[in-house]
This record gives structure tokens, sequence and C-alpha cells, in this order.
């Protein structure tokens, strides 16, 4: 695949990272479109984080080339993504437990004087956190933890969000709740967004499209439709 | 009255002296060897202002900033390459800090050199003669550390430092740009440790290797502060403390290590920042 | 397979009368240089030769600390000064007669290796970092020196000790002297590092959790040549007391102690001969230069020390060790054991519960991972602990061999509790644990790593190289099935993920563990290495009697080789039961799909 199509904002081509000698991701292609939210299912160990951590450039990549809104990412670091619209909400530690709500809040946003915009449009989806603000955020229960961190990652209007396992140990209310909110981020501003599952309901009810990683490579994919759920479990299954 | 003073006096001696290298080690993680070369270069600073006619003051700006700046390139030559090697960086500071020494030696002449006192005389103090400079120096150690704590509690760059300090892989991952964090966190452990050189030119004798003899106990006490300022602080009370008091009433020369002794004690009992270097 | 069947790997097997003759050639060598040398040099050359020379001993003590077990360690030159004064206070206050002589020199030893213990003792436990050890040896130091300047009369406090009776040698007899027991303790060294024990150092520094899980504590590593070499420093502190006439503070502070380690860094670390040349070059060209240049030339090694740590950590010797490789052809002539079939430990009853767990239940804080976990496992099963991540399966395997995690409930192993035990004593209670990721000695060659899981079996020795390495049927079963039987000589760290993995098995069959704990020992390999491996392990479960505790996230290869499952979610135990009934029941499908909220 050597032509990027402008419009797409993110593009992996062939790609292949890992930790030391091990090789966790060993060949993955596949393309998001503006608007576009693909499922990325899989069992664990098998790659899913990894591939989230390659293309932010936390971990080194190996192997293919990777495009993020259209430029090589081997010329972009993390923070200059992050500056074009990349936003990622990482599986574990994602927050400073120790820091204030606003604090974490604040040091996502590259100036504090973008704080307050912000601020009003992660107050928007999650009014709860106003009150909070001078909060310790390791005093949060777990589902309003992954409110914060979901509201940092949408506070700055990303292009493109990259969310690993986001609905983990979560209860189904919660879990309804940010379904509403990526899909009015979605609908709003067109925002794509690689979603990293191990929950299957929760993932086919948001995604347009699905793709299984087994032991580093994509083994299926299709479009979420009737029996999107029954071929994806048994990928999944025992 | 007098002891009381005395262990303040001294606490507030040792807060200065360790406060920048605290920073390094905080954010940074390694320990910075070369931190006595750096209050010997701020003592210079302050010989080379008098020998420019210079008030002996201006010696705390010029050391700052002359710190600062041969701090960052001592950050981008040697310290970045040995991010992953944190014993090698203690050597080559260590090395570093050598070739600084010398370096002075060279261009100063091994000699002690004599400049005029900051401060000096002494102040009635509740019936206690003492020393006016050292009671300045409360205040010093007081000025520089709320300084220090409205830095890294109100600024935006201590605020990233925080973050650096308390997961550097989230920081990354949030678009901050840890490298310059640890840069500029370096360049301002460096220049104050040659502000705290600066300082200590009325209590100790300038020589080339006058830093020295403060590295071990500098380095002590941030390891048992950990990366909490507030922490140094009270370790410096209670091991100041200590030092007087044995000092005082058992030798002069035991109380000179018994800053280390106990802190490496403590550290036996209670790792805290080993956990994280 | 039949008695003492010898695999052969194509090498001949006893090359161990080689390995004595080089060094055993070049040591008599500088012995003669050394012997001839006072008859050319003039009086100074050679008055400043017996002092470099001895520091180079002390050098050598360095590098075995520093460059092959990774303590980095600035206070050997206290165990030094402690041993010159001991010398020169013994005869100074006590006397010059021979009898008091020969009471010098065991002083010089003995109470540096007392001092030694103390020093181990706080560097290192359990726990401990390599930072917290070089720490203590700073401080070590200078806790010294303070001490000398503060003992009066009795010390000479700065001025130091002077005009003692010595040894009745010339310049030339303590130049003798001096120079073969530089050379004594070098050749002594060498031996010591190519021998079989002398892996254990190196094994300490590459991975010192590994040693511990097998069965060999590092921090008795640590602290026995700690104390060790205490002693050698302090017998190069006797003579240096002899040969100088004078000690003085200096030669016990830490100023004199970084020297030391500059001179092993210039030299090269980990490679012994780097050292004595680079003492030997420095100190004497130091003292030579020190009418002219003495500054500059400070200055210059200051810088070079500084250089050569970042760019150049191996030192001048890996230099030379790199242009050598290029000029000869690598012809490295690794000692290569015979493998043999080792006589197995005894039989393991079937019938006795091998690991039972009550009650178990672990918590960071507030956050609980295990609770109330019931457990019993009996010889011949294979069970495997399943579950989604973060329900606690790791931490879970590091209770049951870790005994210093502080967890509450009881663990026993053979009916014994292990809790409060460190992984070494564990494992001598018939444990043994894989990593998930592979944990060998990268260093070291696969037939070294293997020998030293056997270590706990059969004592290393100190001098060679034993030619044979008894191995139990599964190691050599692993060894040959995978194809790393054609690879043992080869360094471990280059070997490929998979053979990693196969060669962490191997160390850990080697125990011969009644209770094997593997934690994902699949992951990252290919179909045929996971086939390969599940052959394994159900030979070991079903023939051989061994239980096998398996965590896993590839459910196909927990369905073909499990006796039975265990689930694990949120910390605790949901299902535990035969393979069929669990894999197909209704809740692991629940949870694996995200549904399950417990």
């Amino acid at each position: 695949m050597s032509e990027v199509r402008a419009a797409e904002v993110l593009s992996l081509c062939d790609i292949s990272s890992g930790y030391g000698a091990v090789s966790v991701v060993k060949s993955v292609t596949l393309s998001i479109r503006p608007g576009e939210i693909v499922a990325l299912l899989g069992k664990n160990g098998m790659g899913k984080s990894t591939l989230l951590k390659t293309i932010l450039r936390l971990i080194p990549l190996r192997g293919g080339v990777i495009h993020v809104g259209g430029v090589d990412q081997a010329h972009l670091t993390p923070a200059r993504m992050i500056a074009w619209g990349l936003s990622y909400v990482p599986q574990e530690q994602a927050l400073f437990q120790d820091l204030t709500i606003r604090d974490n809040l604040r040091l996502a946003v590259r100036s504090d004087g973008e704080l307050g915009a912000a601020l009003d449009h992660a107050f928007g989806y999650f009014p709860f956190l106003r009150d909070r603000l001078k909060q310790k955020a390791g005093t949060l229960s777990g589902g309003e933890q992954k409110m914060l961190i979901l509201a940092r990652a949408l506070m700055l209007r990303p292009r493109l969000l990259l969310i690993d396992e986001i609905s983990e140990g979560l209860q189904p209310s919660v879990v309804d709740r940010i379904v509403g909110v990526l899909r009015d981020e979605r609908s709003r501003d067109r925002t794509a967004m690689l979603v990293v599952e191990q929950n299957l309901d929760f993932a086919l009810r948001i995604a347009d499209r699905w793709a299984v990683l087994k032991m580093g490579e994509i083994d299926d994919e299709g479009s979420c439709g009737q029996n999107a759920h029954a071929r994806v479990l048994e990928h999944l299954s025992l | 009255m007098l002891l009381l003073l005395d262990i303040l006096t001294t606490a507030a001696i040792l807060f200065v002296v360790s406060v920048g290298l605290l920073a390094i080690f905080g954010v940074l993680k390694i320990i910075n060897f070369a931190h006595g070369a750096w209050l010997t270069i701020g003592a210079y600073c302050a010989v080379v202002a008098v020998k420019l006619g210079l008030n002996p003051w201006a010696g705390l700006p010029i050391a700052f900033v002359a710190g600062a700046l041969l701090g960052g390139v001592a950050e981008l030559l040697i310290i970045r390459p040995l991010y992953r090697r944190p014993l090698d960086a203690i050597l080559a500071t260590w090395g570093l800090g050598i070739v600084i020494g010398q370096l002075i030696a060279l261009a100063f002449g091994r000699d002690v050199q004599l400049i005029p006192n900051l401060m000096s005389g002494t102040v009635r103090v509740l019936s206690v003669d003492y020393s006016v400079y050292r009671l300045f120096m409360l205040f010093a150690a007081l000025a520089i550390g709320v300084l220090f704590a409205l830095t890294i509690e109100g600024t935006r760059l201590g605020l990233s430092a925080r973050a650096v300090i308390m997961n550097e892989t989230l920081a990354r991952s949030l678009g901050i740009d840890t490298d310059r964090v640890r840069l500029a966190t370096f360049m301002i452990g460096a220049g104050l440790a040659a502000l705290a050189g600066v300082l200590l030119t009325p209590l100790t004798s300038v020589d080339p290797n006058m830093g020295v003899a403060w590295l071990i106990g500098a380095f002590m006490l941030v390891m048992v502060a950990d990366t909490s300022y507030l922490a140094l602080a009270a370790a410096c009370l209670v091991f100041g403390g200590a030092q007087v008091l044995v000092s005082t009433f058992v030798s002069p020369v035991l109380g000179g290590i018994s800053v280390a002794v106990l802190a490496a004690l403590l550290l036996r009992i209670n790792p805290r920042g080993f956990s994280r270097a | 397979m039949p008695e003492d069947t010898a695999l052969l790997n194509g090498r001949p097997a006893s090359t161990t009368a080689l390995e004595w003759r080089a060094p055993a050639a070049a040591a008599l060598v500088a012995a003669l240089i050394v012997w001839i040398s006072p008859l050319v040099l003039g009086a100074f050359a050679a008055n400043v030769l017996t002092r470099s020379m001895l520091y180079a001993t002390l050098a050598v003590t360095v590098d075995l600390l520093w460059g092959f077990t990774g303590i980095l360690t600035f206070g050997q030159a206290a165990f030094f000064g402690v041993g010159a004064y001991a010398t020169a206070m013994t005869m100074t206050s006590l006397g010059s007669t021979p009898a008091w002589m020969a009471a010098a020199l065991a002083l010089a030893i003995v109470l540096p290796m007392v001092l030694g213990l103390v020093v181990g003792w706080l560097s290192f436990y359990h726990g401990s970092t390599p930072l917290y050890a070089s720490v203590i040896s700073l401080v070590f130091p200078i806790v010294v020196t303070q001490l000398v300047y503060s003992g009066g009369l009795l010390t000479g406090s700065s001025s130091g000790l002077v005009g003692y009776d010595t040894l009745p040698l010339d310049l030339e007899g303590f130049f003798r002297l001096s120079g073969l027991v530089m050379v004594a303790v070098t050749l002594a060294a060498w031996v010591f590092v190519r021998s079989d024990a002398g892996k254990l150092l190196v094994a300490v520094r590459d991975n010192d959790v590994r040693c511990a899980y097998l069965g060999v504590s590092p921090r008795r590593v640590q602290i026995m040549l700690t104390v060790a070499l205490a002693g050698v420093a302090g017998v190069a502190g006797f003579l240096f007391a002899h040969a100088s006439g004078v000690v003085a503070p200096e030669n016990t502070g830490f100023l004199f102690g970084t020297q030391v380690v500059i001179w092993v860094a210039l030299g090269g670390r980990g490679s012994l001969l780097g050292p004595v040349f680079a003492t030997l070059a420095i100190d004497y060209l130091s003292a030579s230069l020190s009418g002219d240049l003495p500054f500059l030339w400070q200055l210059v090694l200051g810088a070079a020390f500084v250089i050569i740590i970042i760019f150049l950590p191996d030192g001048v010797a890996g230099l030379a060790r790199r242009a050598s490789a290029s000029i000869f052809r690598s012809s490295k002539q690794t000692r290569v054991p015979r493998i043999a079939l080792a006589a197995p430990h005894s039989a393991v009853e079937r019938s006795a519960t091998l690991l039972k767990v009550s009650g178990l239940a672990r918590s960071f804080g507030s956050l609980s991972v295990l609770e109330n976990i019931n457990l019993e496992i009996r010889p011949g099963e294979l069970v495997s602990i399943v579950g989604p991540n973060g329900a606690g399966k790791t931490t879970l395997i590091r209770c049951l061999s870790d005994g210093s995690e502080p967890f509450k409930g009881v663990v026993e192993i053979g009916g014994k509790p292990m809790k409060g035990l460190t992984p070494d004593r564990v494992v001598a209670l018939g444990v043994g644990r894989k990593f998930q990721v592979a944990s060998i000695f990268e260093s070291l060659t696969v037939a070294e790593c293997l020998r030293l899981a056997r270590t706990t079996s059969e004592t290393p020795s100190g001098i060679g190289s034993a030619p044979r390495l008894s191995l139990p049927v599964a190691s050599i079963e692993i060894l040959r099935l995978t194809g790393l039987i054609d690879l043992i000589a080869s360094p471990a760290g280059l070997l490929s993920h998979g053979m990693k993995q196969a060669l962490e098995l191997g160390m850990v069959l080697a125990l011969e563990p009644r209770l094997i704990l593997l934690d994902e020992p699949t992951a990252g390999l290919t179909k045929a290495e996971r086939a390969t491996i599940g052959t394994v392990l159900r030979h070991l479960t079903a023939e051989a009697g061994y239980a096998i505790i398996l965590v896993e996230h590839d459910l196909d290869f927990v369905r073909e080789i499990s006796s039975r499952v265990v689930v694990l979610h949120q910390g605790r135990l949901v299902l535990d039961g035969a393979v069929d009934d669990v894999v197909n029941s209704e809740t692991v499908r629940t949870i694996y799909s995200g549904g399950g909220h417990v």
C-alpha cells in the first residue's frame, strides 16, 4: 500500500513492533477515515495495546510505515502528533493519582490559556467534574476515573482517538454513558476512533468496522452488521 | 539557645546546599556527583564579581546564570547519553567534577581565595551574640524554599516536572516534551547549586576543592528526602540537628560524619528513593 | 534412556588442560619480569612502581566486584587503609618482632574481613538495590577516614604514622614481593572468573532474581565476595605499610577509592588485565609528571574518564578486544562440556498433597488483588490458571514462589509453610518458577546457564570447568526437542525469543522441582515451539510425577494439555475443575466476552 489517500487520518502499512527480542505486532495493515470508528478486538497478549503504543511512538516501529494525518510518523514526535489532534486513552496508569483533577486536565493542554475552553468542553460531557476540580484523581471511583480520562482525551477536540480498553471493570450504566459520549463526539466533530476492546458488546455498539487481532496479525475483519457478533465471538471463544 | 540557633542555621545551610540536587534527583532520577563542583563554580563567580569591582552580592545573579548555562551544556553532552545508565551517570558526573575543579585551579590557582564577606559581625539575639550571616542564612533558606515551592506548585514547568517525576511515560503520552523538562530542571538545579556556592563563601574557605566536602552530606539528605522539598527541609533539621549535637557533645570529627551515617542507616530500614532510582 | 549416555556435541571433552597452560605461562613470564625489573629500573621508578603494583592488586579486587559482579564500590580503599593502619599501629604501639609482624599480617587480614562482613550485611539484603550498595561503599571510607583523624596518637591523626619498623627488605625486595603478590592475585582472579564458580559473579550481575530462583542466594554471593576481597585488600595494605614506611589518612579515603574506580574504568571493567595495566601506567605517570604538569594531567585523566564512561564503557581493554577480534578471527575456544544424564532425585509420592493454599489474600493498600484463594495440588497434575487481565494470576504465582511477599493466609509446599522464606529458600522446598519474560543470563553461554541451574545439586568448581554437565532427563529432552542442544556453546543473549524460553525451561527443569510454576510459557512462540513445550509438560506430569501450574492466555493450549483448569476473575477463584467442564461453562464465556461483573 504505497499511496496514502490524504483523506485518511490513520494508515498502518504492514507494521511490526515489540519489546526486546519479542515481536508482538507482526504485520498489521489498517486504515481509518475521518468519522470512522474501528473496533480492534482480540484476546489478551495478542498485541492490541502494543499497537496503540506504537502508533503514538511510545514504542519504536520496527517495520512498515505509519501515516498520521497523512504525514509519515517517522518524522513526528508524540508531542507533534498530539498537537495535530491525536488523543490517547491508556489502559493502565492513565492518571496522576496524586494530582488534582484540574492538574490532570491541565497537563493535557498545551498552554494554560487554552484551559478554559477545553474544560468547558469536558464539562459538557461529564458535568460532575466541574465541582470536583480540586479533588485528587486517586480519590475518584474506578468509573469516574475512566470518565475523567476520556474527558481529558476529548477536551482538545481530537481528530483521532486511540482508546485502550476503556470499558474494563465498568458498570453497565457507565458504559452506556460512554457509548453516548463517543457517538456524540463522532457526529459533531467527525472524530475518528480506534477502539481496542475485549468487551464485545460495547465494541460492536459503537463501531462501524471491526478487526480481530491474533498473534500480532489481523485474522479477520468486517463491517458491523447482524452477524458481526457471531463471527467475532467465534474468534474470541475458547 | 545557642544550640538551638546552631541547629536552625545548620539546617538552613544544608537546605540551601541540597535543594538544587533534590530537583535534579527528582526529575532526572540521577545523582549529580558534580554538585560539589557547581558549588565551587558559584563561589568563584563571587570571586570574579569582586575582581571586577562589583558588589560581592552581585555574585548571586552571576552565579545562578553561569551555573544554569553550564548545567545546560552538561545535561546535553553528558547526562542525556547516560539516561539508561544511572550508575554510570554518577561516575561521569564525578569525572566532570574533577575536570571542572582542575579548570578552576588552572584559571585561578590552587590557593585559597580571600573575598570580603557578604555580611559580617554579630547581633544580639535573646541574650546571645550570634553571627549575623548565619542568621541571614535562615532567611535565605526560607526565601529559596518558598521560591522553589512556588515554582514547583504554581508554574507550568513545575507541574510538568511533577508529572515527569510521577510517571514519565504518561507525561510523554500526553504530549509533554520530557526532554525539555529534564533540561530545564537540570539547569535550575545547577543554578541553585552555584547560588549556594556564593552563599557559602563567608562560611568556608574558597579553593578549587571546597565543594567536595558538601557533596556527600547533600546527596545523603536528598536520598532520604526522595522527591519532596518538605521532606528535605525536615531531613535537614533532623540530621543537621544531630550533627550539631554530636559535634558539641561528642566530637566535631564524628559530628562531620553523622549526617552520612544516620542517613545510611535510615535508608537501610526504609529504602524510599532507592526503589525509584 | 540408558545410564550415562554422553550426548556428543562434536567437541573434545577435556580442554581444561589447555586452560591452565596459557595463564600459568603468562603468570610465570610476569613473575620473571617482576624479578628482573629492579636491576634495570632506577630507584625512583622502583619505588613508585612498588606502590603502583599494590594499587594494581587493589584494582583487581574492584574489577571483580564491579566489572564482574556489578557492584560499583568505592570502599576497597578503606579496607586497604584499614589493613595498612592495622599494620602500622601494631608496629608502632605493640612491637616489631617477627611474632608481632605475623600478628600484624593476621590483623591486616581479619580486621578488614570483619568490616567487610558488616558492610556486606548493610549493603546486600533481600530487596536491596545496587545504588544503595554504592552509597554504603561511599560512606564507609569516609567513616574510616574520620575515625583515623580522631584517633589521636594511636592513629597519628592527620599526620599519619611514620617511623615504625618494617620488614627487613630493601627496595628490590619490596618491589619483588609486591610484584609477586600482584601477579599471584591477578592469576587467582583470572582462574576463578573462568571457573564454574566464577560464573556465579556474572550471573548475580546479569540477573540476581534468576539466581535466587535457582536456589542460590545472590546476597550470600555478594557478601562472601566482599569479605574475601576485603581480606585481599588488607594484605595489600599490609605490604604498603611496610614498603612505604608511612600511612596517612589519604590511604583510606573516598578520594582514593574513586581513583581506583577511575583506573578500573579506564583500563576496562571486567577484563582484569586492563585495570592492572591502567593502574600501573597512570600511577607511574602521575608520579613522574608531578614535577611538571600536575594539574593538567588530572584534567586530562578526568576528561578521559568522562569520555570513556559515555562512549567506551568497556575501557581500553574493550577497544583492544575489538581490535584483536577483527584482526584474528574470533577463535574463542569456549570449552563445551559433555552433557550426561543425572541420576534423578528421590521419587515423588503420588498421593501426598504437594501444594496447599488456604485463604490466600493479597492487597496493595486498599486495592484487593487476591481474595480467599483455596487450592490443593497433587503430583501428576497439570493445572492451568486462566482469567482476564488484571485477574491476579501473576500475583498468585508470586505469592506461591516468594515467601517475602506480604500475603495473608497459608501456603504450604510439601507440607511446609513457605511464608517468610526468600525465593532461594522456597526453591529448596522443591519449587521452580519460569517467568513470562525469559529470565536467563544473557552474558553466559547456554551450557554455563544450565550448569548454574545445577549449583544446588553439584557445587561448581572454583578452579576449573568440569568437563561433564549432568542434567536430568527432562532438561535434556527440552534441549533435544527444541534444537537447543546444538547451540549450547552460544551466548544466551544471542538466542531467539523461542530459544530463550526453552533455555529457561531447561534451567528450571534442571532443578528437578516437584512443583513447577510457569507464567505464560508460550508467549511469543511459534506454533511448532508451543507444541514441543506442550509435549514436554504433559510428559513431566504424566510420567515423571511433577506438578505444574500454568498461567496462560492461549486457551487452545490450555485445553490440549491441562488436567485441570482454575479460573481467576477479579482476584477470586470462580471455577476449578476438569478441562471440559470449565471450558464449556457459561461463566467463562461471560467473563471473556466482557459481560461478567462480580
